[in-house]
């Protein structure tokens, strides 16, 4: 069955990309039978099927997606967590010494699992991995720049800790904690995942990211390209 | 009635405030800026035809348009001899997600009376310039403050473009029988430009133009106009908190510097603008 | 201020008070991703008409018991500035902005995939910061940009244009002063890849072969605002992909 587009075309809204109604994946709907896009992203094809993959949207919760939040709301059922300004999620407690035993405040920053997401709400767990995050610059990335920001099996994130020595953590969510040894580096940290998330397609990102951030922690360019927090 | 600020959240993030005052002890920003540094502005005028006057300044991420509407009309009855001058503010919704659609809050209304008060109280228009027949029939200007975009501080760049569109108008003349002189226009009298800084408070810190991370953060901020000779012609403190007296006068001294920085940028904005008119 | 006698809108030469023929539509400019604040947001200059159109969202509905279960609300703001027009227009929302504002919600609505996000509000603002005619449509054009930007599923964009009939000759893309001495305004949105209608409103009278012909061209001027906008969102996008 032929396709409509060439790999990694930029498609809109309404966009014919297949005649087969079984091809339909992500970011794409059906009508009459026939494939059309149903955001603005690159088509592609994966495991045979027509996906949008989109450049920019919101940040849709799957069960396991670990993420960061800021405690929003104390109630007796749980705690209220703010998932980036769109979504709040409910971290459910056992009882009142468990809540007790947490120590949170509203404004507190945390990491936190998804445990399940659906009609009735976004649930997060705790688990060994939950933490509450005590210091760092806390900042907002696209939340489909992520795996860019993470890159493959980390490749890209761990080239930025590395090279800024700046402890970043990344939730799926799209909020990022910076912690690092001085403001210059967590600048620096800051200014590369902002290269990431303008140029989050472009080819060769990973040299230009690397060469970028490592003029600035040697301070040889001036900074600015830093954006906002 | 009054209620608790919307700010983007209701709450402040525990570990930025930690990191803001962090960054401050070290004489550095959370957007890269020193701690009395404007953000970049820039300032366009005459940007809506139909307006008398307009401007359209940015500061970083907040973004303002003022337009000017001149109307005639009668003079309040204790000031016969004068025009009128009125602003109006909008914050409006597509600015950011904490502003809400209905008639101006307060605010908006905030926004409005601080700029209204640096141009007013520096006597910067010279009202009865605009006066036609005395108790009867004046000139009224229309300054009217709408927030585009928003990134913390909206009351300098407010301040500067409702000055912006102010140098920039032309008011079309009319007779003192009401008729409008076809052809002929005049210049809003202005005797001398106010410009405002936004200093915002961190126990013993100062900063300028707070961005809206570091808003959440303040501890309070305090808004002040000064006129091209560093008088004071307005203050207005802004948010919940104390400033401590001891401050107040490197905030003063801090103000008056600043503000002269911007000012010759102003300038040239303006004189631009008119040439183009 | 008095109201001016009508002009002459069309010469002999069959030309406009602006220089177009009756089939021209005035110079258009389409930007997107302009507010930095917003989720999408996007800018159109029609001429002299100048629109901004911002949205935020999906989010949690507020208050809580507006949210709808199994779909997401949409809300839409269209309002002018003061200045916008000749007369200065009153703060606040008139009742020509509540209906506009309700006109161009239920165009949107019907190609936006609401059901992707329960229980969520998504939220459109349309700000006309000049008003030279057709602020709606350029409203509606500028607002299914911004959507689209903001990267909400949806159908289809759509583009929209008015037309109007002036001295017994139907025109596309009319003025503010076209429309004030005109005979009639047809503002038209259509998403064209399903070619229907998402907005149709008519002030004023003409005949069945006018409103046909004037129909005709609006879809002549939507291929063109639509091409635009299909420019404008690759031209932001259309960067070389690598290891998406």
């Amino acid at each position: 069955m032929p396709v409509y587009f060439n790999e990694k075309e930029v498609v809109l809204p309404g966009q014919l990309l297949s005649d087969d109604s079984k091809r339909a994946g992500e970011g794409t709907y059906v009508m009459d039978g026939k494939v059309y896009a149903s955001t603005v992203g690159a088509a592609t094809i994966r495991d045979g099927k027509v996906d949008v993959i989109t450049f920019r949207g919101p940040y849709r919760p799957v069960e396991g997606d670990m993420v960061i939040g800021i405690v929003s709301d104390l109630k007796p059922i749980g705690i209220e967590v703010d998932l980036g300004g769109r979504i709040t999620a409910l971290l459910k407690i056992k009882n009142i010494r468990e809540l007790a035993s947490l120590n949170l405040k509203i404004g507190d920053v945390v990491y936190v699992r998804v445990a399940s997401s659906g009609l009735r709400g976004v649930f997060l767990e705790l688990d060994e991995h939950f933490r509450k995050i005590d210091e760092g610059v806390l900042l907002m990335v696209t939340p489909t720049k992520v795996p860019r920001l993470i890159g493959k099996r980390g490749s890209m994130i761990n080239m930025l800790k590395k090279i800024t020595g700046c402890n970043i953590m990344v939730g799926t969510n799209g909020l990022v904690v910076i912690n690092g040894p001085s403001p210059t580096k967590e600048f620096a940290a800051i200014s590369g995942i902002r290269l990431i998330e303008r140029e989050a397609h472009s080819q060769g990102l990973t040299d230009k990211v690397l060469a970028y951030v490592s003029s600035l922690v040697s301070g040889e360019v001036g900074h600015g390209a830093g954006g906002k927090a | 009635m009054s209620f608790l600020p919307i700010k983007e959240r209701s709450f402040a993030v525990r570990i930025m405030n930690d990191k803001i005052y962090k960054l401050l002890q070290q004489g550095k920003r959370i957007d890269e800026r020193s701690p009395y540094d404007f953000r970049k502005i820039t300032i366009q005028t005459n940007v809506v035809e139909k307006a008398n006057g307009s401007a359209l300044v940015s500061m970083g991420g907040t973004r303002i348009l003022t337009g000017i509407k001149v109307e005639l009309g009668t003079p309040y009855s204790d000031r016969p001899n004068e025009g009128i001058f009125s602003v109006n503010a909008e914050l409006l919704p597509l600015a950011s997600k904490s502003f809400e659609p209905g008639p101006p809050d307060e605010r908006g209304i905030e926004l409005a009376r601080v700029v209204d008060r640096c141009i007013r109280e520096g006597k910067s228009i010279d009202l009865e310039r605009l006066c036609l027949v005395p108790g009867k029939m004046v000139y009224i200007l229309y300054v009217d403050i709408y927030v585009l975009d928003y990134d913390g501080n909206y009351f300098d760049p407010s301040v500067m473009s409702a000055m912006a569109a102010l140098a920039t108008c032309t008011i079309p003349k009319y007779s003192a029988t009401g008729e409008r002189i076809e052809g002929e226009y005049m210049k809003v009298p202005i005797r001398d430009i106010p410009l405002s800084v936004t200093i915002g408070i961190i126990k013993d810190k100062l900063l300028v133009d707070p961005c809206s991370v570091e808003e959440n953060s303040l501890d309070t901020s305090i808004v002040i106009g000064m006129d091209s000779t560093s008088n004071i012609v307005a203050m207005h403190k802004n948010s919940p908190g104390h400033i401590p007296l001891s401050l107040m006068e490197s905030i003063i001294n801090v103000a008056e510097e600043q503000i002269g920085k911007i000012r010759a940028q102003f300038m040239e904005a303006v004189r631009i603008g008119q040439e183009g008119r | 201020m008095e109201q001016a006698a009508k002009p002459k809108l069309i010469d002999e030469s069959g030309r406009r008070l602006d220089g177009r023929g009756p089939t021209d539509l005035r110079p258009l400019k389409v930007e997107v991703g302009v507010l930095e604040k917003s989720d999408g947001s996007a800018y159109i200059e029609l001429g002299k008409t100048k629109v901004f159109a911002a949205v935020y969202g999906p989010k949690e509905a507020h208050p809580k018991h507006l949210a709808v279960p199994d779909r997401a609300i949409l809300n839409c703001r269209y309002h002018m500035t003061s200045f916008s027009t000749d007369e200065r227009k009153t703060l606040g929302m008139t009742r020509r902005e509540i209906e506009l504002s309700k006109v161009i919600r239920e165009a949107l609505e019907s190609v936006v995939f609401l059901e992707e996000f329960p229980r969520s509000a998504i939220d459109v603002f349309i700000e006309v910061v000049q008003a030279d005619g057709g602020t709606r449509t350029a409203g509606l054009t500028a607002a299914s940009l911004a959507l689209a930007d903001a990267g909400i599923p949806m159908r289809e964009l759509i583009a929209a244009v008015a037309v109007g009939k002036v001295d017994g000759t139907i025109i596309l893309d009319p003025s503010d002063i076209e429309d004030k001495h005109g005979e009639a305004d047809m503002p038209v949105g259509i998403a064209p890849r399903s070619n229907t209608m998402v907005l149709l409103q008519l002030n004023g009278k003409m005949t069945k072969d006018e409103l046909k012909k004037g129909l005709e061209l609006a879809q002549i001027g939507i291929q063109n605002i639509y091409q635009a906008q299909c420019e404008v969102l690759k031209k932001k996008y259309g960067v070389s992909m690598t290891e998406v």
